[in-house]
């Protein structure tokens, strides 16, 4: 059921993103997509956030006619890196959201420059750089409403539910 | 044992053995399981790069996925629509008074301009039938193909766009892609699927344009994608002997024959670029530094024309 959910979560805003925001300049820099994707892997675990970057990836790759396989590495491995720190540290923490949305899109952004040169393709680093402090910016604006709302979908899971690496001794 | 020894001392300090760690089987099956799906996943995409990149073969699914999605991307665009629509009426409303007496100054300007042009015009076709002229391929020999476009660029790094039309209306890769308002250069169709196509905009890294001053027609170099961001573009290879001056019209240059000959250009002659913001000679570079304001504004393109050569 919550793949379901979160298939059309992020198929909505993926056409959000395609159709209506990359309109507006500024919104070239940010993506909702990404800020959606670390909230459910936040909530949901590293498995569930690599399977739906990768499938998120894919489809952007394709509406977009890009190369294929670029947005969904980068995204499998936020996806899956965001996940491991919803599971372990970041439980319950507030700042848990802003801080994955933060890092991941400093990566994001300097990921898909690498990988654009090494597929010989324009690599632009001044451009990236000039756009990522407004991208930042945007994202984490975008942080605290799309979290409340993924979190309102996904509620966190029981203790129990959750992964048992961790054993309390005592 | 020291009787003031710490919590941390007593567990690392004591004596009692433990028993070797077993391990959770359930907890070490899930990381494994864990580790493989992701590791799947990144190799499908490496591969899936691979594949993309190398060869055509997932044109076909690409193309099929893209065409399923594209009315959904209408349809967005079409919910969004209202909104944009007032945003864009009260940013004209507040504009309105100062644009209005720019635009009353340029209608004065503009209508002595095209009582010149139109006699100019005359004088060519005459002049044209007189010499049996054949220059080279102007618009009029292409047929406009009219395109919503479905996606803009996604990130500072992208430099295309999706369009909705395809090789279904006569679309081909390399086809001229034009701006319906302005008339201006946009870019080149990369590459064309069915019902939709990849253009790749004049501000991308490996556009190159053949253009020239209009009103220095031997002023003639490649435009480029400028240095400092999408919204200049560079007149590149001119000699600095040339004059060029500020606000001068740039057009494409267009060649005789389409590709056979060297610097040999698909656009047809004729199509406005933009107009030159600077012009300057230095010692360090061989050629005029000319920087190009483009005609078109990238960032609010809603629709193109792409133009097909008539068979």
């Amino acid at each position: 059921m919550d793949g379901v959910k979160a298939g059309l979560v992020l198929f909505v805003v993926a056409l959000l993103q395609l159709a209506v925001l990359t309109q507006y300049s500024a919104f070239r820099t940010s993506s909702i997509v990404l800020v959606a994707l670390l909230s459910i892997a936040l909530l949901r675990g590293s498995v569930f956030g690599a399977v739906a970057g990768f499938a998120i990836g894919l489809l952007l790759d394709s509406a977009t006619l890009g190369t294929l396989g670029v947005s969904s590495l980068l995204l499998t491995v936020g996806g899956f890196w965001i996940g491991r720190y919803g599971e372990t540290t970041a439980r319950d923490r507030f700042h848990a959201p802003f801080l994955s949305v933060a890092v991941v899109t400093v990566l994001f952004a300097f990921g898909q420059l690498a990988l654009q040169f090494l597929l010989g393709e324009p690599a632009p680093a001044g451009l990236v750089v000039q756009g990522l402090p407004l991208g930042l910016l945007l994202n984490l604006l975008l942080t605290l409403p799309v979290y409340t709302l993924v979190r309102r979908m996904f509620p966190p899971l029981e203790l129990g539910d959750r992964v048992r690496e961790v054993r309390l001794l005592g | 044992m020291p009787r003031n020894r710490t919590v941390r001392l007593a567990v690392l300090g004591s004596s009692v053995q433990r028993t070797a760690a077993s391990g959770y089987p359930s907890s070490r099956s899930s990381a494994l399981k864990r580790r493989i799906i992701v590791g799947g996943l990144v190799l499908a995409s490496l591969v899936l790069i691979t594949v993309s990149f190398r060869s055509s073969a997932l044109d076909g699914a690409q193309g099929t996925v893209a065409g399923i999605l594209r009315p959904f991307e209408v349809a967005a665009d079409r919910i969004s629509r209202p909104f944009r629509d007032a945003v864009g009426w009260t940013h004209g409303v507040i504009n309105a008074k100062s644009e209005n007496k720019k635009l009353r100054q340029r209608i004065e300007i503009l209508s002595q301009k095209v009582i010149q042009d139109e006699s100019a015009v005359q004088e060519n076709v005459q002049l044209k039938a007189q010499l049996r002229y054949h220059g080279p391929s102007s618009i009029r020999d292409f047929v406009k193909v009219g395109a919503a476009i479905l996606t803009h660029p996604q990130s500072p790094i992208d430099q295309s766009v999706t369009i909705a039309t395809g090789t279904s209306s006569g679309v081909a890769g390399g086809d001229v892609v034009v701006d319906p308002s302005t008339g201006g250069l946009v870019g080149t169709v990369d590459r064309a699927w069915s019902s939709v196509a990849r253009v790749t905009l004049l501000t991308d890294g490996q556009s190159a344009v053949t253009a020239t001053d209009l009103t220095y027609p031997s002023a003639i170099g490649v435009i480029t994608r400028g240095a400092g961001g999408s919204d200049v573009l560079v007149l590149d290879s001119v000699a600095k002997s040339t004059s060029v001056g500020i606000d001068d019209t740039v057009i494409t240059a267009g060649t005789l024959g389409k590709g056979a000959l060297p610097f040999s250009s698909m656009f047809p002659r004729g199509i406005p670029i933009g107009s030159v913001s600077s012009a300057s000679n230095n010692d360090v570079n061989p050629f005029k530094n000319i920087q190009v304001k483009p005609l078109v504004d990238f960032s609010s393109l809603r629709s193109v024309i792409v133009l097909v050569p008539k068979a």
